[in-house]
């Protein structure tokens, strides 16, 4: 009974624990400013892209990560992260498009900007959308 | 005395069980009944309410954008207002190119199985493309034409098809076109509290903005419908479910709703849900109870 009741316990602790991170992050985002979280220039390219990955693994696991033109944010995150790594000027993205690979290219610090910036932007969308969804709902808040 | 206690107290419950299976759908029937208002109100006549339009030309609006638009036309989607889609849609549908598929999936719902059963065991209706999705209570989850198919290949021991296209699609069109024939209306219902739960989920994902472009479903589908981006004017989400699988000229093929939705997540700017996950099962419940009453008109064509 007691190693019942212990698990119980952990488990409830370690529910709480990922609630209280989950909600932790997403309040986090919400008061960033993104020009100055993701501006290269001032931070530094490892330390912006440490905070895309820190907010687009959220992203990820609320559903909301971003895709641009066939590429998903985490594409973006580790391909820039090698090219910074490697002191590449230029990142090039590789994605699949009807069984095609393609790729776009872009300088490394416009990549690391834009990893940052969809990360963050996914997460503080989804806390503004907890209070501007109904907006759009006939017979609720869209009024015409 | 007892027989009569227990009389009153059976009427009492049987009375309370109804109420509150009518009641799980009350939010969703004014949600629809809503929205099939604003629809109305917006189609009613496109000349005078300029403001529901406010990028097209008097002569648009006058030409091409039909006026007195009925939430039934909607089955047709965006045909229902777009005189010159219109035309080209009944010159293409003279000679469809869904037909053979329809064949096919005739050919496909009475094909043996190697353990010698076929479709029929599980679906021994055709003319249930209405009645999909579903509230399964017992699993408690929303289940999909295209999951009960997939259910019943792997019931029988065969590998699941591809949601989104080939056979998946055929037999969807063989269902979706019986249906039509019989005259089958969309008929979803939300006959418990959780059911009532994933439909509110659904309609929330589907108002919610995504993605980098951040747009909701609605933006284009019902604030933005019958507004014109380049060539085409978007369709409504009142009859989205109703016509599908479709013949997309883009696809060059027939494919199923669960295709179309993935292509619009992604059209978001956003990593698209599975066409197979809880997400877009609760989205496709949503818009199919929207389309409720509506004439089954599938399968169909579209740009």
């Amino acid at each position: 009974m007691k190693t019942f009741n212990k698990i119980l316990c952990i488990a409830g602790l370690s529910t709480l624990g990922f609630t209280t991170v989950h909600a932790d992050l997403l309040s986090d985002a919400a008061k960033l400013d993104v020009k100055q979280a993701c501006d290269v220039k001032a931070n530094g390219i490892e330390a912006v892209l440490a905070t895309a990955a820190k907010y687009n693994a959220e992203a990820v696991k609320l559903g909301v990560e971003f895709k641009r033109l066939g590429v998903t944010n985490s594409n973006y995150i580790k391909t820039t992260t090698e090219a910074a790594k490697a002191k590449q000027k230029e990142v090039v993205l590789k994605y699949k498009k009807k069984g095609k690979v393609k790729t776009h290219k872009m300088a490394t610090d416009y990549a690391a900007w834009r990893s940052c910036s969809f990360a963050i932007r996914a997460l503080q969308q989804q806390v503004e959308a907890e209070s501007t969804w109904k907006l759009a709902v006939p017979g609720d808040g869209f009024k015409y | 005395m007892l027989l009569k206690v227990v009389k009153i107290s059976a009427l009492v419950a049987i009375s309370a069980c109804t109420l509150n299976a009518g009641s799980f759908d009350t939010q969703a029937e004014k949600d629809r009944q809503a929205l099939v208002k604003y629809m109305e109100a917006k189609f009613s006549n496109p000349e005078k309410n300029k403001s529901f339009f406010p990028y097209s030309t008097e002569d648009e609006l006058k030409r091409v954008i039909k006026k007195g638009v009925k939430a039934a036309d909607l089955a047709k989607g965006s045909y229902a207002y777009d005189s010159i889609g219109r035309e080209q849609y009944d010159d293409i549908n003279e000679m469809p190119p869904y037909e053979d598929a329809i064949d096919e999936g005739e050919v496909l719902y009475g094909k043996k199985f190697a353990n010698g059963k076929t479709f029929k065991e599980c679906f021994p209706k055709t003319d249930i493309a209405g009645d999909y999705p579903y509230f399964d209570n017992k699993k408690k989850e929303v289940v999909t034409l295209t999951q009960a198919i997939n259910d019943c290949l792997v019931a029988n021991g065969e590998k699941k098809w591809n949601i989104k296209k080939g056979n998946m699609a055929k037999l969807e069109a063989y269902f979706s076109h019986q249906s039509k024939e019989a005259g089958k209306k969309v008929a979803i219902k939300i006959d418990s509290k959780e059911a009532a739960q994933a439909y509110e989920n659904g309609k929330k994902a589907y108002y919610t903005q995504r993605g980098y472009l951040k747009l909701s479903c609605a933006t284009c589908h019902v604030q933005g419908t019958g507004k014109r981006v380049r060539k085409e004017y978007m369709s409504p989400l009142l009859g989205h479910t109703t016509h599908f699988p479709v013949f997309r000229l883009k696809w060059g093929n027939l494919g199923t709703l669960e295709r179309r939705l993935e292509g619009c997540n992604k059209d978001e700017g956003e990593n698209p849900h599975k066409g197979s996950s809880k997400w877009a099962k609760e989205v496709l419940y949503f818009m199919s109870y929207m389309s409720n009453g509506l004439g089954i008109d599938g399968p169909d064509i579209r740009k």
